[in-house]
């Protein structure tokens, strides 16, 4: 019994990263509609900008982290993805060339801090950690489930009640017409990479936090990422949230009775059941 | 001298991964990021058959190539419905999948341990020992897929692949069972792999999971892109671009480690000077 | 060969494309379609080729009748289309434009062949007619808009089929082209072919076709022959309420 309270717990805290990385994933691929697996290495960005500034005190560093993965985000915007966007490139020349926008920035960040993981600074004194029902969690597992929750709640607000939100719904649905009514497309598109990739960042942090931080550790974010989005729907924040969740779930229930190595397999064999049968996610976007 | 045949042995090998993904990729416009996947299974197929059934290299790597195309043909009957980023994703999902299987399968595959004393290739009674004679002998396996891919590539089947490229829809109203054409060119894409994995697991005499995981795929995909898509001959370009360019890195004077993480650097920002200035690669004939 | 609808229902996010539609296209002759953009003209031979599938209602072809249809059975049912937007394959030859309408639809038999003789004379026969010919070796990209479209039409021709849907063949084309296309349908129906022509210019209607079917909102509004049909108030009034 307290085993299954534990894998429950487990699976929160997995979905609650999942969410982080899906929120921002669902939120570029709902304005640009094309898989930007350079999404991955902006958590990596954010973990070791965090990891730079080890000596500064936390509410500078980790602001920091956040801000840093977006801002690369949105210089990716700027100078390659629109410009490719302008020239009507097809989906798989950008996605390409996120792909090698991936490789180049995880292997520079392996170049400078070495392809060994890292700690970050302690966040707390001496974790604390709780038992409920018999499972035990840390204070950071909590601080990720609050995080994600924080996150998914703003970033529904900021779609749903200001300008940029309308902007971007406009967008989504429609570029040419958001051109036609006025709106900078351009402009809104880098502030949505700097959005997407800041909240990446976000989960980034706290893996390392929770963990370590290691170069390579981008991919297997992104990847869980893009199930998530995909098995809740493409473009749909709510549903990228349920995805996330889950995952989680299969992931860890999955492994109840084999080895834990086997997580991703189960991954994405969740991922093409979806692609099989339902490949609009649960959650269809209208 | 027998360091240049090294590199030219390796060169030849991913000479054959690039003219086979390429068939699937530049011809039929199909991102499969699954190739080591297959590389992995023919890798891994003559290398415990040869070791614990003493099989010799050839029947080892025909069964090596079979059971590779098998897979394939179950693998692509799911993947021959999609098309796009989701063809990619779900190739991507498989090579998981088969590392996956690799990494954990240990009684058959001995995990991350891998397996090492995989014998060399005999001819009659003389063993193919030295680099210089591996090298050529891959170089007549490099010979045949190369030509085996021209004539698919100059047939018309080749043909419809292409067509599929370019409007895959507008084809099945000419009466095209596209399905067929798709998982055809997959299977035979993921045979000519298999080829390429018997050949290194021989040459190295060491194979582990590492060696095939999705990153692997993803620097098959960047040497096709980079020589030229749908060009057999770019293919074998960028292979060997790749193979050497880390060697030219440690002439300029980087160490190892560095050029380890200098050369990942150069493809990345290759793959994005290509995509933004020349998306057919150096020697193509298909833009993305 | 007649080609008839009952019922035929199409709907995207519910809007009614194609909205319970009864026509029937007779055999041997050239049958305009006609109607203010958006009356599901376009649509309607998209469901008929399986583009889309139908989503209620029938097609009869012949004496067959059937209520969904693959896309690669439709040249089975002898039908065969060209389109609106322009969809030759881009980045291959004009030649290979049409081979790839020749060749052999088995993969076996594909992969041991290359063109065969007698393609290659139908290729070339076909591009002459379309005044293609010199161009056979350029890559369909670098074609004119308008010569795209004649490449369309000569995909059409190298298929073969007794029905033939003809989606704007002439937008964008300059006149000398237009009367070779022209030329080409009238060709087409003295050797018994059943066309059916969506088109605009109501100059070419008049000229070309036999019989003429209106739609309004995927709806039939009229028809019959195109003096008469064209003069009806209803038709005048749905054109001129665009």
């Amino acid at each position: 019994m307290d085993f299954v309270v534990q894998l429950t717990i487990n699976s929160i805290i997995a979905g609650s990263i999942y969410t982080l990385m899906a929120l921002g994933f669902n939120l570029t691929y709902g304005a640009t509609k094309f898989f930007n697996l350079a999404h991955g290495v902006m958590a990596t960005i954010a973990g070791y900008t965090v990891f730079y500034f080890s000596s500064q005190p936390l509410y500078i560093s980790i602001p920091a982290g956040i801000f840093a993965a977006g801002l690369v985000g949105y210089v990716l915007d700027r100078t390659i993805y629109s410009p490719l966007r302008k020239r009507k490139a097809s989906n798989m020349v950008l996605l390409v060339a996120s792909l090698g926008v991936f490789t180049a920035l995880e292997s520079l960040i392996a170049l400078k801090f070495s392809s060994q993981h890292q700690s970050l600074p302690e966040i707390f004194a001496s974790v604390p950690t709780f038992n409920l029902f018999g499972g035990s969690f840390t204070a950071i597992h909590l601080l990720i489930v609050a995080s994600a929750a924080v996150c998914a709640l703003g970033l529904h607000a900021l779609l749903k009640y200001t300008l940029f939100g309308k902007a971007i719904n406009a967008v989504s649905d429609d570029e040419e017409v958001s051109k036609i009514v006025g709106i900078n497309t351009n402009r809104l598109m880098g502030q949505v990479f700097f959005v997407g990739s800041a909240i990446a960042g976000v989960a980034g942090i706290l893996v390392g936090f929770d963990t370590v931080i290691i170069p390579i550790m981008g991919m297997p974010l992104l990847l869980k990422g893009i199930i998530a989005a995909i098995i809740g729907g493409l473009g749909s924040l709510w549903g990228g949230v349920l995805g996330a969740f889950l995952l989680g779930f299969v992931e860890n229930f999955g492994i109840w009775h084999i080895s834990g190595e086997w997580k991703d397999v189960i991954a994405f064999g969740l991922l093409i059941l979806f692609l099989i049968f339902r490949p609009q996610g649960i959650l269809k976007k209208s | 001298m027998d360091y240049i045949f090294h590199l030219t042995t390796l060169s030849s090998i991913f000479a054959i991964l690039a003219i086979g993904l390429n068939l699937v990729m530049g011809y039929t416009g199909l991102l499969s990021v699954a190739h080591a996947a297959f590389y992995g299974i023919g890798a891994y197929a003559s290398a415990i058959l040869m070791r614990s059934q003493g099989m010799n290299f050839f029947v080892a790597m025909g069964l090596g190539v079979l059971l590779s195309m098998g897979v394939a043909l179950l693998i692509g009957l799911v993947l021959s419905r999609f098309d796009g980023d989701y063809y990619a994703l779900a190739s991507l999902g498989f090579n998981v999948i088969v590392f996956g299987i690799m990494l954990n399968w240990e009684e058959l595959t001995r995990g991350p341990l891998g397996i090492p004393g995989i014998g060399k290739p005999k001819l009659g009674d003389h063993t193919i020992f030295s680099n210089m004679e591996y090298f050529f002998f891959t170089l007549f396996f490099l010979i045949i897929i190369y030509l085996l891919a021209r004539l698919i590539t100059r047939s018309s089947f080749g043909r419809t692949l292409k067509g599929i490229r370019e409007d895959e829809t507008a084809l099945q109203v000419f009466g095209y069972k596209t399905v067929y054409f798709k998982l055809a060119v997959f299977v035979i894409a993921a045979g000519m792999a298999a080829v390429a994995g018997s050949l290194y697991g021989s040459y190295i005499t060491y194979i582990d999971p590492k060696t095939f995981i999705v990153m692997e795929s993803i620097m098959i995909i960047s040497m096709i892109i980079l020589g030229g898509l749908a060009n057999n001959r770019g293919a074998v370009i960028g292979a060997t671009f790749f193979v050497l360019l880390p060697e030219l890195l440690r002439f300029a004077g980087f160490p190892p480690d560095i050029a380890a993480h200098m050369r990942q650097i150069v493809y990345g920002v290759l793959l994005i000077l290509l995509m933004m200035y020349r998306p057919q690669g150096l020697f193509g004939e298909y833009k993305l | 060969m007649s080609l008839k609808t009952k019922n035929l229902e199409k709907h995207f996010d519910g809007v009614h494309a194609v909205d319970h539609l009864s026509i029937e296209i007779k055999p041997g002759v050239i049958t305009g379609i006609l109607g203010p953009n958006g009356s599901g003209k376009t649509t309607l031979i998209n469901v008929i080729s399986g583009i889309h599938p139908i989503d209620g209602g029938e097609i009869a072809i012949g004496s067959q009748t059937f209520s969904s249809i693959k896309r690669h059975e439709v040249p089975d049912f002898d039908i065969t289309r060209t389109f609106q937007n322009v969809r030759v394959f881009e980045q291959m030859t004009v030649m290979d434009n049409l081979l790839v309408i020749l060749s052999s639809r088995s993969v076996l038999t594909s992969l041991r062949q290359r063109a065969t003789p007698k393609q290659l004379d139908r290729a070339q026969e076909v591009l002459k007619k379309v005044g293609l010919w010199e161009k056979r070796n350029s890559l369909a990209s670098k074609l004119s808009y308008g010569q795209r479209k004649l490449l369309e039409v000569g995909r059409v021709l190298a298929m073969d089929k007794k029905i033939n849907l003809f989606d704007e063949p002439f937008a964008g084309m300059f006149p000398e082209m237009v009367k070779r296309v022209s030329g080409i349908l009238q060709n087409l129906k003295q050797c018994g072919k059943t066309i059916v022509l969506i088109e605009h210019n109501m100059q070419l209607i008049r000229e070309l076709c036999d019989y003429v079917i209106v739609m309004d909102a995927g709806k039939l509004l009229a028809q019959g022959e195109p003096e008469k049909v064209l003069a009806q108030k209803n038709v005048i009034e749905a054109y001129l309420g665009e």
